[in-house]
C-alpha cells in the first residue's frame, strides 16, 4: 500500500486533489463536458445579473452580510454554545465532531440505535465532505440522494461538480441514458419534464419508506435554536418531515446570532446562487414532533463538524474563508472553473471557494496545486456576496504552500509542502540581485548581451506560446542614453 | 443514546471550543462596526399586493382573488377542472367548515377528508391516494411573493407538502412588505413552531440542463386563494 493511503482518516478527495494536473488534462479534452459547463455558467451569470438590478442595494447588502458573518465569527465559540443550549431546550440533540470519520461514526450510531436501514438525503455538501454515503453503505445502510441533481450524480457513481447544481456536467441526453441503464421500465426520452417525473416517481416511493432523513443546514440560528434549509424541490422538506429520524449535519461556521440576520443573508444567497429572489421553500426547523402533532420526526439531531475549520479560524486573514454561505457565485464567474469543470479539482468543493477551503480540510500537501490554478482575474472576489477577498487568500495560500521551515507554530497542515529547492534558490538569487545595484546592473548587462543564447523551447510555456526574447539593451541603459543625448542637445542649444 | 457517542462528542466539543476560544479571547464586541441596511422604497398596500401576486405568478403559482364565502365553490371548480375528486384538509381552520360543506354537497362528487390521523401508518394513503390538499397560512411577504405556513396539531406539515395540488388561503390583511419586517412585527424570536415554512411557488428544479421543471418532489401546482375584502 502506498504511504499516502495509510492514514484511514484521510479523505478520498485528498488523492484526487493530488492528481489535479492530470484531471485538468483529461477534462479539457472532453468537448461535451466543456459545452455543458459553458452553457450552464453563462446561464447562471445572466440569472444573477438580472437578480440585482439595483447596484446600490447589492453593495449595501454585501457590506451588511459581510459584517454579519464577521460578527458571528468573532463570537463563534459563544454562539455555538448558545446554539447548542437553545436547540437542546427545543428538544433537538447536538453532537460535535472534529473529523469526518467522527461525524460519520456518530451518524451511523444514531441510525443503528433506531434500527434504521434506509436513508433519504437532502442536498448536503458537508455530507459529501465526509463521504457519508460510502460510510453508511459499507455498514449495509442504503443511502439515497433525493435532490434531483444529487440523485443523477449518485446513479452515475460520481460526485457533484457544482455545489448548487450537482449534475451540471451532464446534459439531458446523458441523464436519459443514465436513467435507461438504471431504472427498470424507464421509456427513453430526453424530455426534461418526463425525466423529472421519473425521478419524482422513484424518489417518492423512497420518501414513503425511509427510516431516516439526512440533510445539511444553510443557517443555524443561535438565538432561537432553529435550523434553516433553502431549497426548491421539496426534497429537503420530505427528508425533514416524513421519516421518524432527522439528522442534520453542518460545518461549525454556519451559525448566525440572530433571527434578524437571516433575511439579508437569505436574499443574497438565493440571488447570488441562481438569480431567484427567494427559493421555493425556506424551511425553519425548531423542534422535533411535539405532543399531539401528527407528523414530523420523533427525533432531530444536529452534527456540528470542524474538519479543518478551526485551523482557518486561527488566522485572522484565513478566517474570512469561513464567511462563505456556499452560493456558488464564485465558481459561476470563474474563467478557470468554466473551462476545466468541477471534477478536475478533485475536491468536494470546486472552483474558487474550493481552492481556499479545501487546503484546510485536506491539508496543503494534497492541495497545493489548487491555489495556483487561478488567473487572478478577481471575478470571484467581486461577486462574492460576503466579500471574501478570494484572490488575496489564494496568494496567501501560495505563500503558505512554499513557506520555508520555521520554528514557530504552523499556520496550516502541510504548509511548506510545495517548496522546491530550485525555485527557492532562484528567488534567493533574484532577491540578492535586486538588493545590490552593482550585481543587478552587471548581471543585466550580461543577460542582454548573451540573449542569443536563450533557448527557443522553454518547457510547457513554448508549447502554446513563442519564447520571450530579451531586448538588446536594458531599459536602464536606454533611458541613460536618452538622457545623455538630451543633455548634449541642451549644451549645444545653450551655446 | 449510547454513552460512547456522548463521550466522543463531549471530547470533540471541548477541543473545538478551546481552539476557537483561544483565538478570540478578550474580543471587544463593543468595537464591532455598524452594519448598514438598505432602505427599500415604501410601497402602498395596493402596490405590495400587486408585487406579491406578480412574483407568485412569475413563479408559476395560480392566484385567485375571492371572498371567504366563495372558497368552497372555487375549490370545487378548480378540482373539477383537474378531474380530481378528493381533497384533504385540517381541522379547526377558518375554512374547515366550508370543506365539510363541500364534502356534504350532493351536487359535487368531491369527497373532502380531514387530516386527523397520524402520518405513521398512513404514509401510503397520503403519498398515493391524496391528489389535493388545502391549508391556511399565517402571513405573506410582498417583496418575494412568499406565503408563510405555520403547521399545527390541526394542520400537519405534510398536508402542504405531499399532495400534488396544494390550495393555500392567504389573507391580504396579513401581507407584510419584507421577511425582515414580518419577523420584527410578529416577534418570531419569542416563539417559533416545530416547523415554519416560506413557500413561493410550486416545487421545481432546474437540475437537468438548467431546464425548469415543476413538481420535483412537492406539489406540482400551488393555487393561492387570496382573500381580499
Ligand atoms: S466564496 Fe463567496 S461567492 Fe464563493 S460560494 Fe462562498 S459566498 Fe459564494
Amino acid at each position: 500500500m502506498a504511504a499516502q493511503q495509510l492514514d484511514p482518516n484521510e479523505s478520498k478527495y485528498a488523492a484526487s486533489a493530488r492528481n489535479f494536473r492530470d484531471n485538468v488534462k483529461r477534462d479539457l479534452g472532453n468537448q461535451e463536458l466543456r459545452e455543458n459547463f459553458r452553457g450552464a455558467m453563462d446561464y447562471l451569470v445572466d440569472k444573477r445579473k438580472n437578480a440585482f438590478p439595483d447596484g446600490d442595494e447589492l453593495e449595501t447588502l454585501r457590506e451588511q452580510c459581510k459584517l454579519i458573518k464577521q460578527r458571528c465569527l468573532l463570537k463563534l465559540p459563544h454562539l455555538l454554545e448558545q446554539l447548542e443550549e437553545n436547540l437542546q431546550a427545543n428538544g433537538i440533540h447536538v453532537h460535535w465532531a472534529e473529523t469526518i470519520t467522527d461525524a460519520n461514526d456518530i451518524i451511523a450510531q444514531l441510525i443503528a440505535a433506531k434500527n434504521g436501514k434506509s436513508v433519504v438525503k437532502g442536498k448536503s455538501m458537508v455530507s459529501e465532505e465526509t463521504a457519508l454515503n460510502d460510510y453508511l453503505e459499507a455498514r449495509d445502510i442504503e443511502c439515497l440522494e433525493s435532490d434531483m441533481g444529487e440523485y443523477i450524480v449518485q446513479l452515475a457513481h460520481q460526485h457533484p461538480s457544482h455545489i448548487i447544481m450537482p449534475a451540471i456536467h451532464q446534459n439531458k441526453k446523458q441523464v436519459a441514458d443514465l436513467f435507461a441503464d438504471n431504472i427498470d421500465g424507464f421509456a427513453h426520452t430526453t424530455d426534461v419534464d418526463a425525466l423529472i417525473g421519473e425521478g419524482r416517481r422513484v424518489l417518492r416511493e423512497k420518501f414513503c419508506q425511509a427510516d431516516v432523513g439526512i440533510t445539511g443546514v444553510n443557517f443555524a440560528v443561535a438565538e432561537t435554536g432553529t435550523l434553516c434549509l433553502v431549497e426548491n424541490e421539496g426534497n429537503g422538506r420530505m427528508c425533514t418531515t416524513v421519516p421518524d429520524l432527522h439528522i442534520a449535519i453542518t460545518g461549525i461556521e454556519k451559525v448566525v446570532e440572530f433571527l434578524d440576520d437571516v433575511p439579508p443573508l437569505l436574499s443574497l444567497l438565493t440571488r447570488s446562487a441562481t438569480g431567484q429572489i427567494i427559493s421555493t421553500y425556506f424551511n425553519m426547523i425548531s423542534h422535533p414532533r411535539q405532543s399531539g402533532e401528527k407528523d414530523g420526526p420523533e427525533e432531530v439531531h444536529l452534527v456540528l463538524l470542524d474538519n479543518g475549520r478551526s485551523q482557518a479560524f486561527a488566522d485572522e486573514e484565513l478566517r474570512q474563508t469561513l464567511q462563505c454561505i456556499r452560493c456558488g457565485a464564485c465558481m459561476n464567474h470563474c474563467p478557470v472553473y468554466t473551462r476545466i469543470g468541477g471534477h478536475a479539482y478533485g475536491t468536494v468543493y470546486p472552483g474558487p471557494i474550493g481552492k481556499i477551503v479545501s487546503p484546510h480540510m485536506l491539508g496543503l500537501e494534497a492541495t497545493n496545486n489548487l491555489p495556483t490554478a487561478s488567473s487572478m482575474c478577481g471575478a470571484c472576489g467581486e461577486v462574492c456576496p460576503v466579500k471574501i477577498p478570494i484572490p488575496k487568500l489564494l496568494q496567501r495560500l501560495r505563500v503558505e504552500s512554499v513557506k520555508a521551515k520555521h520554528n514557530g507554530e504552523p499556520v496550516m497542515k502541510g504548509e511548506g509542502s510545495g517548496r522546491k529547492s530550485i525555485e527557492a534558490a532562484i528567488w534567493q538569487v533574484w532577491s540578492i540581485m535586486h538588493k545590490y545595484a552593482f550585481i543587478y546592473k552587471t548581471s543585466m548587462w550580461f543577460a542582454t548581451r548573451l540573449r542569443k543564447l536563450m533557448p527557443n523551447k522553454i518547457g510547457v510555456w513554448t508549447s502554446v506560446r513563442t519564447a520571450p526574447k530579451l531586448a538588446p539593451q536594458t531599459l536602464h541603459e536606454k533611458v541613460q542614453a536618452r538622457q545623455n543625448q538630451q543633455q548634449y542637445k541642451q549644451l549645444q542649444g545653450g551655446k | 443514546m449510547s454513552t460512547n457517542i456522548k463521550l466522543q462528542s463531549n471530547v470533540a466539543k471541548s477541543s473545538i471550543l478551546d481552539k476557537l476560544k483561544s483565538q478570540v479571547k478578550g474580543a471587544d464586541y463593543s468595537k464591532l462596526p455598524a452594519e448598514p441596511s438598505y432602505q427599500y422604497p415604501q410601497l402602498s398596500k395596493e402596490q405590495q399586493l400587486a408585487q406579491f401576486i406578480g412574483h407568485l405568478q412569475a413563479n408559476h403559482a395560480q392566484v385567485i382573488q375571492l371572498e371567504q364565502a366563495q372558497i368552497a365553490e372555487t375549490v370545487s371548480n378548480e378540482l373539477k377542472d383537474r378531474g380530481i375528486k378528493k381533497l384533504l384538509y385540517g381541522t379547526q381552520a377558518a375554512h374547515s367548515a366550508h370543506m365539510a360543506e363541500l364534502d356534504a354537497d350532493i351536487n359535487t362528487d368531491i369527497s373532502a377528508e380531514v387530516f386527523d390521523f397520524n402520518l405513521a401508518g398512513n404514509k401510503e394513503k397520503l403519498f398515493n391516494d391524496t391528489p389535493a390538499s388545502i391549508t391556511s397560512s399565517r402571513a405573506a411577504i410582498a417583496a418575494t411573493g412568499s406565503i408563510v405556513l405555520w403547521p399545527t396539531v390541526t394542520e400537519p406539515r405534510s398536508l402542504s407538502l405531499v399532495p400534488p395540488v396544494h390550495f393555500v388561503i392567504v389573507d391580504a390583511e396579513r401581507l407584510y412588505a419584507t421577511f425582515a419586517t414580518l419577523i420584527k412585527e410578529q416577534q418570531w424570536q419569542d416563539k417559533l413552531p416545530t416547523n415554519a415554512i416560506l413557500v413561493s411557488g410550486p416545487s421545481k428544479t432546474a437540475d437537468i440542463q438548467q431546464t425548469l421543471a415543476y413538481g420535483a418532489h412537492g406539489p406540482k401546482e400551488l393555487i393561492v386563494l387570496l382573500i381580499n375584502s
